[in-house]
């Protein structure tokens, strides 16, 4: 698929030497987003006798986290041993794996600013997306969103809740951007040209040590732009081809030949 | 007529396309998937005016200032307050779920005597009764380390008589006992990490776990130029950020500390202080690097590497964490070096007749506890300490069901922080007093009340409730009450710290090692998102939980390639560990970051009490700690703790 050009690129710099993996953006992106938090009863199962519990968040091939931060390893022994935290939200990409795949295009990129949507009601749940995105970016809802007993009212009000059957991914916090872009109309400003920090994603935000920076990677006034120019920035797998518009920074020669999949030593992404 | 395969894929092709556009598929199967999505279970969101208001935070040990964002008045979550220097716009993994915890099901919905539901009303008359017959045996112990709710607490104590307030323990009490108790320093010690140039965390997992984490990451971020090291004994998330981690074991970081301190005064440093040449003396004979490496582990050379780069350092620091003579430690190597340590005012007293902070951090609770009547005020020492606390009757305040709300006699529900006034008074490590406070952003979700305010009533301590108290704190502080409310905090700077001595004599005999009899070293550490001593796993978190902590339900321990041959183990080898009192399971990961001789295991999980995300999952590691006394310092502690390992 051709690379589609966009004036503006929203897209995020993470710098992995800043990242301590404490898991505050992927708590974050779930409240957020209202993706509810794995519970293994359903009241509304009425032939539990029949099926078996839910899953809970333990099983982490059933889980929904747009957002997920990996360890990394130098897979050297002690005393030579380092370690690294890199998260991974969807990358957005230029020419997305996810986007021809879908047989009811459900998933594309087509708005100003390079997020590649999914329109749940469209998605079928086929799962080819899922397959496609080699980032393991995409995640099915195995299960319906239920929240225990009252937690259903602290539900943010930007995401619908998605129903079982679909297949859910990040967007960059997309309500934001809608919001954001309406309150430049309001004010009378060019939503098309938003500053800085106007348009923020929740874990960009919430990121205690801020090793995710957001902005618009082709606007020279947003720090992401010279960010992802450093000569210790990196894109996953970017030997596909696929043009992530999610950067990673770090100093450590190591960390940046495992987010190419480097296999020149054998050790290779760990 | 022959079907070919490629006569086949044509056809599907064919079909395919013909699906694709023929508008009454799409139609019939958009108008399939919406209508799967009208199931009434898929909740409706809220609309209204959203907004962000602000308030102080007490999921974790230390407090964080932050905004609760709210939907047409419900919460819905938590953002940094970036005009509080304590969150600076960040948050934790724990405050990130904090509304979600406000709404848990596992929330305590009324009064409970003996499992039963009563009315505030009892609930006030039977403790009035038990306080009455306990005279002077009356005990608190405290899970807040930052709130004037203790004031209220230890007032209620000196009006029966009693001074035995115990904190759960925490750095800050085996800091203030170094520091203000063996060292004759005033004020509560702070590390400037934001304008430190090198930074060495010796056992302070300060990017993670220790202290206001939250202030440290921003503090992390903000020092461009600085240069942070870590040593400990496993390589934790802040090592992972850090130029540099040194080995080093838990009980013998005091030892570490001192073989640096031993090229420091070699270099000519020296301290005003009427014990400097003793301390001199002893550290140049007892503490030489070779004495050192043979105690600890760690080369000579490494030592003096960092001694050298602490030299040349102009505004260098010393984190500690541990036990109180890594503290000792620590503070006289900071005193010697003259850098980035501060010594913090400690702010007026809201209620004369409570204890100031110091003299709250006095009791050591791991020496137990035996009263008539005890107060647990948002603590979990069923769950978090070795040993049983003993009491005739037990009265808990708490937000949750926990362990010690199972056991205590009266249960009395505590207002979640969004829903009540309180503060932050000074979080330990900050290296500015910092005085912050929270008013309620919403309605209580149950029929709880502020358990200060509780005690208000039953002691004349000249307030009617908590809130007067708060006027009254922030008025001795000196803040403005309009700002605070705002969100701001107040902020009175550091001073230089200055000591009577160097407790040359203590340090002479509680820095060496103490270890335990078991096969291999213990390293317990905390991650936030696991939960600490006080906060069980929250809702959304579970899924953010390694499988280096947890598989399934089982608890996860680490250790290198090393130990693991050396114990017969290798990767998800189901594993006992036996040591303290009790023993734990948990399924063996092999990491290469943990020292040789070491098993890693995350404290915070193995809840017995608790929400479905908490309860069941991995084993508690508190129970396999052992308690041994630093003698000397007068105090007790954890680091040292060994463990048997045997398959099962
Ligand atoms: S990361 Fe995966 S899901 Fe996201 S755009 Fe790329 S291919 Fe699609
Ligand atoms: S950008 Fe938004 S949706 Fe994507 S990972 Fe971050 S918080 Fe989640």
């Amino acid at each position: 698929m051709q690379t589609k050009e966009f004036k503006i690129r929203w897209g995020m710099v993470i710098d992995i030497d800043k990242c301590t993996g404490c898991g505050a953006c992927m708590v974050g992106c779930q409240v957020e987003n209202n993706i509810a938090p794995m519970t293994k009863s359903d009241p509304y199962n009425y032939v539990q006798a029949l099926t078996k519990p839910r899953d809970d968040a333990s099983n982490k091939l059933r889980t929904l986290t747009w957002m997920n931060v990996y360890e990394l390893s130098n897979g050297k022994a002690f005393p030579e041993h380092e370690t690294a935290y890199l998260p991974r939200p969807c990358m957005q990409c230029g020419s997305p794996a996810c986007v021809p795949v879908c047989p009811v295009v459900a998933t594309d990129k087509n708005e100003e600013g390079g997020i590649v949507s999914q329109i749940y009601p469209r998605c079928i749940g086929c799962r080819y997306c899922m397959a496609a995105c080699p980032y393991h970016a995409r995640y099915f809802n195995w299960w319906d969103p239920l929240w225990p007993e009252g937690m259903d009212k602290g539900l943010s009000p930007s995401t619908s809740v998605r129903p079982r059957g679909v297949v859910e991914k990040c967007s960059f916090c997309h309500s934001r951007y809608l919001q954001a872009k309406d309150k430049a109309r309001m004010d009378g400003e060019d939503p098309m040209n938003l500053p800085e920090g106007a348009y923020t994603t929740a874990c960009a935000d919430i990121c205690p040590t801020k090793a995710i920076t957001f902005g618009d990677l082709n606007n020279p006034e947003h720090k992401v732009h010279e960010l992802s120019k450093s000569p210790h920035a990196f894109r996953l797998l970017e030997k596909l081809g696929l043009h992530p518009q999610v950067y990673y920074m770090s100093e450590r020669e190591w960390v940046r030949k495992q987010g190419d999949n480097y296999n020149a030593e054998a050790g290779g992404h760990h | 007529m022959s079907v070919a395969r490629r006569t086949f894929i044509q056809l599907g092709a064919g079909a395919t396309v013909g699906i694709l556009f023929t508008p009454t598929v799409w139609k019939a199967l958009d108008d399939v998937s919406i209508w799967t999505q009208n199931w009434p279970w898929i909740p409706k969101l809220k609309y209204g005016a959203v907004e962000a208001k602000p308030t102080v935070s007490k999921m974790c040990e230390s407090g964080c200032a932050v905004k609760v964002r709210t939907v047409a008045g419900e919460p819905f979550g938590t953002m940094g307050n970036e005009d509080n220097p304590i969150s600076g716009g960040g948050i934790c993994p724990l405050c990130a779920n904090g509304v979600q915890v406000k709404n848990s099901p596992n929330r305590i919905k009324a009064p409970m005597l003996d499992g039963q539901e009563i009315t505030w009303e009892k609930a006030q008359e039977v403790v009035a009764e038990k306080l009455a017959a306990a005279g002077s045996k009356v005990a608190v112990i405290s899970g807040d380390q930052t709130g004037t709710a203790n004031e209220v607490f230890s007032a209620l104590l000196a009006d029966k008589g009693s001074d035995a307030f115990y904190m759960m323990p925490c750095d800050m009490q085996a800091a203030d006992k170094a520091w203000t108790g063996l060292m004759g320093g005033s004020g509560q010690v702070g590390y400037d990490l934001e304008g430190a140039d090198l930074v060495l965390l010796a056992g302070a997992d300060a990017l993670e776990s220790w202290g206001p984490t939250v202030a440290n990451l921003k503090s992390f971020a903000a020092n461009e130029s600085g240069k942070f090291i870590f040593a400990g004994p496993m390589q934790t998330k802040t090592a992972s950020v850090t130029s540099l981690w040194v080995p080093v074991p838990a009980e013998g970081m005091a030892a570490f500390t001192l073989g640096i301190a031993y090229y420091v005064l070699q270099a000519g440093k020296t301290v005003d202080t009427a014990d400097f040449g003793q301390f001199k003396a002893m550290v140049m004979s007892e503490y030489s690097p070779a004495k050192v490496e043979a105690a600890t582990g760690v080369k000579a050379d490494r030592m003096a590497d960092l001694a050298k780069q602490l030299l040349t350092a102009s505004n260098p620091v010393v984190v500690p964490a541990g036990p109180v003579a890594a503290h000792g430690a620590a503070f006289a190597l900071n005193l010697l070096l003259g850098g980035a340590m501060k010594a913090l005012p400690e702010f007026g007293k809201a209620i004369p007749s409570a204890m100031s902070r110091s003299e709250m951090l006095k009791a050591d609770i791991l020496e137990g506890v035996d009263t008539d009547l005890l107060f647990i005020y948002e603590a979990n020492p069923a769950y978090a300490l070795p040993e049983k606390v003993k009491a005739g009757f037990t009265v808990a305040f708490d937000v949750v069901q926990t362990e010690t709300t199972a056991t205590a006699n009266l249960v009395l529900p505590s207002l979640h922080p969004y829903e009540r006034f309180d503060d932050l008074a000074s979080p330990y490590g900050l290296a500015a007093a910092t005085y912050s406070l929270g008013a309620p952003v919403c309605k209580p979700s149950v029929d709880a009340i502020s358990a200060a305010t509780f005690i208000l009533g039953l002691a004349d301590l000249g307030f009617e409730s908590f809130e007067e108290v708060l006027g009254a704190k922030a008025e001795a502080v000196g803040a403005d009450m309009e700002a605070l409310q705002g969100g701001e905090a107040f902020v009175a700077e550091g001073e230089t710290p200055a000591a009577a001595s160097l407790a040359a004599n203590v340090l002479g005999k509680a820095a060496v090692p103490v270890k335990g009899t078991g096969a291999v070293g213990l390293a317990p550490y905390t991650l936030l998102n696991v939960g600490t001593a006080n906060q069980a796993t929250t809702p959304n978190a579970p899924c953010t939980i390694s499988n280096n902590q947890l598989v399934g339900d089982h608890m996860v321990v680490m250790m290198g390639s090393a130990t693991a041959k050396q114990l017969g183990v290798s990767v998800g080898s189901k594993v006992k560990l036996s040591g303290g009192k009790g023993d734990c399971e948990a399924l063996v990961q092999i990491f290469e970051g943990v020292m040789p001789g070491v098993v890693a295991a995350p404290l915070g999980l193995g809840h017995t009490v608790g929400d479905e995300f908490s309860k069941g999952k991995g084993d508690n590691v508190y129970k396999i700690l052992t308690v041994s006394s630093e003698a000397a310092a007068g105090a007790s502690t954890w680091a040292g703790s060994t463990v048997n390992v045997a398959k099962i």
